[in-house]
């Protein structure tokens, strides 16, 4: 046991927990409808929207890969936080896919996708997908539980029954108020969690000093440190992948789609986009203060990913320790319920599709919680025995691309190119499904050769592939033909 | 490079402190707005419904 107390900490943990619950569980009233469940009767405005996107998109796991990417690549490491904030600014203001995606009133990306490119092409899309969000997410809540248990001290092997109970809590609420849950216990979350990201942060600049963190990263990193193309371990290549990655997530990453297809209208989700871009730059550059601060203080010889909350453990006092849990618990909490929901709603709305003609409201909402239920399971098993090689924010690149390459190809051919067709469509998915996970099996298999390819000429190829399949499969497809 | 990173992070605790305290407080606003059209609408249907 470090600085948390049971009777102070404790009970702001547990003031916190409550609210959230009851909060989450009070809407529940409101849901009639499968609509209401998946997309909140589409009645979010535009501060609830940036609430409920900041802390969907800042998780305890998120706290971990840019701290973790602080202490490996110093300032470098926030380089895709800037990147990404480029990005959500870039199509907030253009309005670049999200504009007719929101404007054709679908409720998942694969709903648009079936009406240019077939219904087959829509089931093939929510399975990737499906398969590459819950590998990403599927390592969320050992992430989670390590740095909980760490922070505050507690017994290692408590890990499994906390985090257990935790995604309990998570998955009552979620499935019984769907969106509607997930957006009010997501606002009361970014409030907590803000509170605890800025009181430690100030903590830190204060007890550990601006100076002595830009030494730190002087003397571990050099030039690197500040400038990625230069760092040895990122590159041209690092910047490269990341700017698409983030391009792409920003376009198509189901849990931010979200947020648009929730809103009133297109100007209110492109509005969401603006006013939230900044806030990813604080994503990754305040975490990765942190992780800098905890280089600073154990030195290098400190596991990367387990630096920060060992860090946080013996700086953060008393009482401050309370607020720090609560806000990681809200970061943790609106993540996972927002995840579980909305690939429970690609898997009801798309790859069940074909099964569900006819059936009632009711029997909808049932088979959507149902399937929410499900992905918990899911979570709980994959999260117990899956061992993460490589940095944590690779590999959730890397899943991510599994199905982000396709999909932001199929949707900005959907909107803008007419030739596009599901030749090119099918071509496109496989290209993009099958680089990512042939380098994780490669990781698995043949660890030497997968350090020669390295991650970011893998993901860059799986972009690069994925639109030139999709150019090639559409020219070659004769005209006329719509569907295969 | 590191005036660059000094001043992103001073405007980044800045950002970050302004917008927490302005979209907390016309968050709540946003919910109840939310709250009352889904009254609406759910009164609405169930008088539908009836029909």
């Amino acid at each position: 046991m470090k600085n948390f107390n049971w009777l102070l900490d404790g009970s702001i943990v547990g003031l916190y927990l409550l609210v959230t619950m009851f909060a989450g569980l009070y809407v529940r009233k409101y849901v009639g409808k499968v609509e209401h469940f998946l997309v909140a009767g589409r009645e979010m405005d535009v501060y609830l929207g940036i609430a409920s996107l900041a802390a969907t998109e800042f998780g305890i796991v998120t706290c971990m890969y840019t701290a973790q990417n602080g202490f490996k690549y110093g300032f470098s490491g926030a380089t895709p936080g800037i990147l990404m904030a480029l990005a959500m600014l870039f199509v907030g203001l253009t309005g670049f896919v999200i504009k007719p995606l929101r404007d054709s009133g679908v409720m998942t990306i694969p709903e648009l996708i079936e009406k240019r490119f077939g219904s087959r092409i829509r089931m093939a899309a929510g399975i990737v997908i499906v398969l590459g969000g819950l590998l990403n997410m599927g390592v969320f809540l050992r992430i989670g539980g390590q740095f909980l248990v760490t922070v505050a001290g507690l017994n290692v092997g408590y890990l499994e029954i906390m985090m257990t109970l935790l995604l309990i809590g998570v998955a009552v609420y979620t499935i019984f108020g769907g969106m509607l849950s997930v957006l009010i216990t997501d606002f009361l979350q970014f409030v907590v969690m803000s509170i605890g990201l800025i009181a430690v942060t100030i903590l830190i600049l204060y007890t550990v000093g601006w100076d002595t963190l830009v030494n730190t990263v002087e003397i571990n990193h050099g030039a690197g440190g500040f400038n990625p193309f230069v760092h040895p371990e990122m590159g041209w290549q690092y910047v490269a992948f990341n700017g698409l990655l983030n391009l792409a997530a920003v376009l198509t990453w189901q849990t931010t789609i979200a947020r648009v297809l929730a809103s009133k209208d297109s100007k209110t989700g492109q509005q969401i986009y603006t006013r939230t871009s900044f806030f990813f730059i604080c994503r990754f550059l305040i975490p990765g203060i942190w992780g800098i601060a905890a280089l600073a203080v154990l030195g290098n010889a400190t596991d990367s990913l387990d630096a920060m909350p060992q860090f946080l453990a013996i700086t953060v006092p008393m009482g401050l320790m309370g607020i720090l849990i609560a806000a990681m618990l809200a970061a943790d909490m609106s993540t996972d319920s927002s995840y579980m929901l909305t690939w429970a709603s690609v898997i009801y709305n798309d790859i069940l599709a074909p099964f569900r003609k006819g059936w009632s409201e009711k029997r909808g909402l049932l088979w959507n919680r149902f399937i929410v239920a499900l992905i918990g399971i899911f979570l709980l098993i994959y999260g117990l025995w899956f061992k993460l090689e490589g940095d944590l924010w690779t590999y959730l690149g890397l899943t991510g691309t599994i199905y982000l390459a396709s999909i932001s190809v199929l949707l900005v051919a959907a909107c803008y190119w007419k030739r596009a067709n599901s030749w090119g469509a099918v071509a496109s998915i496989f290209v993009s499904a099958a680089i990512p996970l042939g380098f994780l099996i490669l990781e698995k298999t043949n660890l030497d050769l997968s350090k020669q390819i390295g991650p970011y000429y893998s993901g860059i190829a799986a972009y690069v592939c994925s639109a030139l399949a999709m150019i090639i499969g559409s020219l070659l497809k004769p005209k006329g033909e719509n569907t295969i | 490079m590191k005036t660059f990173w000094f001043v992103l992070t001073i405007l980044a605790i800045i950002w970050y402190i302004v917008v927490t305290a302005y979209v907390g407080f016309k968050g709540i606003a946003d919910i109840k707005q939310m709250l009352k059209r889904l009254e609406a609408q759910k009164i609405e249907d169930d008088e539908n419904n009836f029909q």
